[in-house]
């Protein structure tokens, strides 16, 4: 990636996020459920163009309603109701959503709005049954301290999500309503992200903070990232649809290295829109859309925005601070203290069980991979009942550490937890069969004659102790 | 007015500075108070600012937008003449996409303008004749309404559309259906449940067909057009008197109460019901036979517990239209320690009745009244109330009494009101799904 000199190109980059919030839509009381069961309401409307939005009569343009294009809206009661078909008017702003809109604004050091004005965003391709998307804006100038220094960001808008097109005919489109109403947020930075490799830190840096709030829809396409790039001489180019973090550096390189050929080539283009291909390539998608023609939706009342209300707001601990905290506090590796951070059972094994921290963490990540690994076992068998058996046993003593991972390979094969077949047998116990062992295989190395040992007592006695046998009567 | 900063004026472009050092640029809008800022950033997104976080604030150059004029629009000769007559915002309501505002067009090129496509239709002609909810308005402005229609009818239109709010529509549409004596043309009312500034609107289709039947289907008379389904695919044309607005959000809000509609009205072609029968357009004279704004009529409904003192008010009264449960019954009985109320109640009803007309309706919205069948309901029925047989709806019984009691002596009231006049009764109750 160092093969281009960005800041002589003059690069700019630009970052826009929109993530699912994990709460109930953001102006009905509808869930949040993105499914595929078989709708049981269907319904047929005509989106017109709104004559008079450009300012002049234009009875061509305007839609005219004998045509025959028809949205076609699929519907489950379980996930929409009559707001999402616009036959009711919208409740007030989700207020769970709201509230983590404004812990990640503050997460990223902006400034709240006094007051938030819904707006209605005209939208025409069917996609909101109403014609238009209902946005607002929270809140303003924050910024994100990166590696290469600090990024605006400009905006943090809470929304609503679109329906979900799945089908197109010469005459009709069909769109599926379950989404549509989804509370997403969407983040904006400034251009001055420095380079693509900067984009793909500052991407992940907005991901860990909205993760952080432990309120955001997970899985595939309930984030997106859209990236604005131009270099001097070229004009905007926005890229949709990046399917990872890791494709957006390069996907970037491709599209400065096509800006940069653009313009030897003296082409003259417009600002318009790409999608991200698998091959990291782009491909034209359509012209930029104009700016957003915004008006009051005046079913909603504005939404001050007190102070009292933002002092109450309770800030979640970032997942990079966390992971810190676990390594430190516990003595663990960074790789496995990430691991960590996700699972809620870990902390409260600790203060449980007086047994090392470190132990409790390997068992609870190291573990389970090693046993699908090695045996090819899925591990959905080991629950918190089995590790509290283990725990408990290896606090007791009556198992040795080493006996953790053989008893929850038995209870991933679908057995009970047999802690007999682990009994601790003292090491002082087998000393004389060790010595027996090391004195009939002279030949063999120190690690042969422990496998030997392993191989009959494994998990039942201290392998560290068994080592310090053999080599000492050797 | 607002004890604000001196360059803060609504419609001019300023930039704000906060107190916390952020800075908004922006057109002020209307809505700003003495407390706070509306602006409309170059975003598009509208926030409040509150004064006392204004730091200072830098009035900017105005972008004078153009305004284009629109066209005069010609009449085609060949093309059957339509008015359409207003009387508030949501159906001609277009949104000024510089300040947000949404704002009410009214002349025949602003119509047009919005609705291009009944253009091909008719000769277009419009005209506000008031603006206003149609919760707010009273006797007084159905009989402006009226005259307004027979204005149009003197100039020889071929066809009226009257738009009003859906809320309070169907107490219009019954009161100019009584008062246009003699309508020979179609007088069609038509609403949307979802303003005309968004692009799904249902006020499109509404228009369209309102226009369609106005100008081509043989058809004389007071009706309502709104949609028939969910779907954007067809309005209903229903009966002005037997029409009920039966859900307070949904496109298919209106539907007919005890009879069918009057037709099906798509954009190709127009299918009258078979069940229905209606004037067709002929010769006959129009005569305002117009209410008087004076009187005080009331409905009021029964229901348990009610308390006769609810009936006190009534005594200053013209005329009391009842919404009874089930049949047109009431709680009029006394039939044990705890119902001594309800004799107060047929005693206050029984000493109405002899000063004003009373009548029983059901609050069913369903049927038709029989008081005959159960013992409190012969028992309002001796009383003296009236209204026994009929199947009109509250809303009708209360507007045709009020044009009774405008027009005709005590003794043509009682037997105007138990007759159909203007399809507001049914004969017989027929079978619909
Ligand atoms: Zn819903």
């Amino acid at each position: 990636m160092t093969d281009l000199d960005y800041k002589k190109l003059g690069f700019k980059c630009g970052l826009e996020i929109h993530q699912q919030l994990e709460t109930h839509k953001l102006f009905c009381n509808c869930p949040s459920i993105v499914h595929d069961s078989n709708p049981n309401i269907k319904i047929k409307r005509k989106l017109r163009a709104v004559a008079g939005e450009t300012g002049k009569v234009d009875a061509a343009a305007a839609y005219e309603i004998k045509k025959d294009l028809k949205n076609v809206y699929e519907a489950c009661s379980s996930s929409s109701c009559l707001i999402e078909l616009d036959e009711e008017p919208p409740k007030e702003v989700n207020k769970d959503a709201l509230d983590i809109v404004l812990q990640v604004a503050l997460l990223l050091n902006a400034k709240p709005v006094d007051e938030i004005r819904v707006m209605r965003k005209t939208v025409v391709d069917g996609s909101n049954v109403s014609g238009f998307q209902r946005t607002m804006l929270v809140a303003t100038d924050g910024f994100i301290e990166t590696s290469k220094g600090k990024v605006i960001v400009d905006s943090i808008c809470l929304e609503e999500e679109s329906a979900k097109k799945v089908e197109k005919k010469d005459d009709y489109v069909k769109f599926r309503l379950d989404r549509l109403g989804v509370p997403l947020i969407e983040i904006a930075t400034d251009a001055s992200i420095k380079d693509p490799e900067h984009c793909k830190e500052v991407a992940s840096l907005l991901g860990m903070i909205l993760r952080s709030t432990n309120h955001v829809k997970r899985g595939i396409g309930t984030i997106r990232q859209d990236v604005n790039v131009s270099i001097k001489g070229h004009p905007r180019v926005e890229i949709k649809g990046f399917q990872d973090l890791k494709s957006i550096p390069k996907i970037i390189l491709y599209e400065t290295k096509r800006e940069i050929s653009e313009i030897k080539s003296k082409k003259k283009t417009a600002s318009h829109v790409r999608k991200a291909d698998p091959d990291f390539t782009t491909s034209y998608l359509r012209p930029m859309p104009g700016a957003a023609r915004m008006y009051p939706e005046t079913d909603v009342p504005p939404i001050p925005l007190e102070k009292e209300l933002l002092l109450k707001i309770k800030l979640p601990e970032l997942i990079t601070e966390k992971v810190m905290k676990l390594e430190k506090r516990y003595n663990l590796s960074s790789q496995l203290a990430q691991e960590l951070v996700h699972n809620e059972d870990f902390e409260k094994y600790v203060k449980t069980f007086k047994i090392s921290p470190e132990l409790i963490a390997k068992s609870l990540i190291e573990v389970p991979k090693e046993i699908s690994k090695r045996f090819n076992l899925t591990t959905e068998k080991i629950n918190n009942s089995s590790y509290e058996e283990v725990f408990k046993a290896v606090e007791n003593k009556t198992i040795n550490e080493s006996a953790i991972l053989e008893i929850l390979t038995d209870v991933a094969k679908g057995n009970k937890i047999d802690l007999k077949k682990f009994k601790k047998v003292s090491t002082s116990g087998i000393e004389s069969e060790i010595k027996t062992m090391v004195q009939a295989n002279k030949k063999l190395s120190p690690n042969a004659i422990m496998g030997m040992v392993m191989a009959k007592y494994r998990g039942k006695v201290d392998g560290k102790k068994v080592m310090e046998i053999i080599k000492a009567n050797l | 007015m607002f004890n604000l900063k001196k360059n803060i004026i609504p419609n001019t472009n300023i930039k704000i500075t906060t107190k916390d050092s952020r800075t908004f640029e922006g057109l002020v809008l209307p809505d700003t108070t003495s407390q706070k800022v509306v602006l409309k950033l170059s975003s598009g997104y509208n926030i409040g600012i509150l004064n006392k976080n204004i730091q200072e604030t830098k009035s900017l150059k105005n972008q004078v937008s153009k305004k284009n004029k629109l066209p005069k629009l010609k009449t085609n000769k060949k093309l059957p003449t339509i008015s359409i007559l207003h009387t508030g915002g949501t159906i001609a309501s277009k949104v000024d996409y510089e300040t947000g505002a949404v704002l009410s067009q009214f002349s025949p090129e602003d119509i047009i303008s919005m609705f291009p496509e009944i253009k091909g239709l008719a000769n277009i002609d419009s005209k506000l004749v008031r603006n206003m909810w149609s919760s707010n308005m009273n006797f007084n402005h159905f009989n402006i309404l009226a005259k307004a229609v027979e204005k149009e009818v003197k100039k020889g239109v071929d066809g009226i559309i009257v738009t009003l709010g859906t809320d309070a529509l169907t107490y219009a549409s019954a009161a100019l259906s009584f008062i246009l004596e003699g309508i020979s043309i179609p007088v069609i009312f038509t609403a949307s449940q979802r303003s005309s500034d968004r692009g799904s609107s249902d006020a499109f289709l509404n228009l369209y067909c309102a226009v369609k039947f106005a100008k081509e289907a043989n058809f004389a008379g007071v009706a309502i057009c709104m949609h028939g389904s969910s779907n954007d695919d067809y309005c209903n044309v229903l009966p002005a008197c037997k029409t009920k607005k039966l859900h307070s959000s949904r496109r298919n809000t209106f539907q007919p109460v005890n009879t069918a509609p009057i037709a099906k009205v798509t954009t190709e072609n127009i299918e009258f019901f078979p069940e229905t029968h209606h004037k067709k357009r002929n010769d006959s004279k129009l005569k305002l036979k117009l209410l008087n704004p004076k009187l005080k009529l009331g409905i009021l409904r029964f229901h348990p517990h009610f308390q006769s003192s609810m009936l006190e008010p009534i005594k200053k009264f013209d005329g009391l239209i009842i919404e009874g449960t089930g049949l047109g019954n009431g709680p009029v009985e006394c039939v044990d320690e705890f119902t001594k109320e309800n004799e107060k109640t047929i005693k206050t009803i029984t000493a109405l009745t002899k000063k004003m007309p009373v009548t029983m309706t059901t609050q069913c919205v369903f049927g038709r009244v029989n008081m005959n069948v159960y013992s409190y309901g012969r028992k309002i029925l001796d009383s003296g109330v009236w209204g026994n047989h009929t199947d009109m709806l509250p809303e009708t019984a209360f507007v045709k009494l009020a044009w009774l009691l405008s027009n005709y002596n005590k003794k043509e009231i009682k037997e105007l009101y138990h007759k159909n006049l203007r399809g507001e009764i049914s004969e017989r109750t027929l079978y619909n799904d």
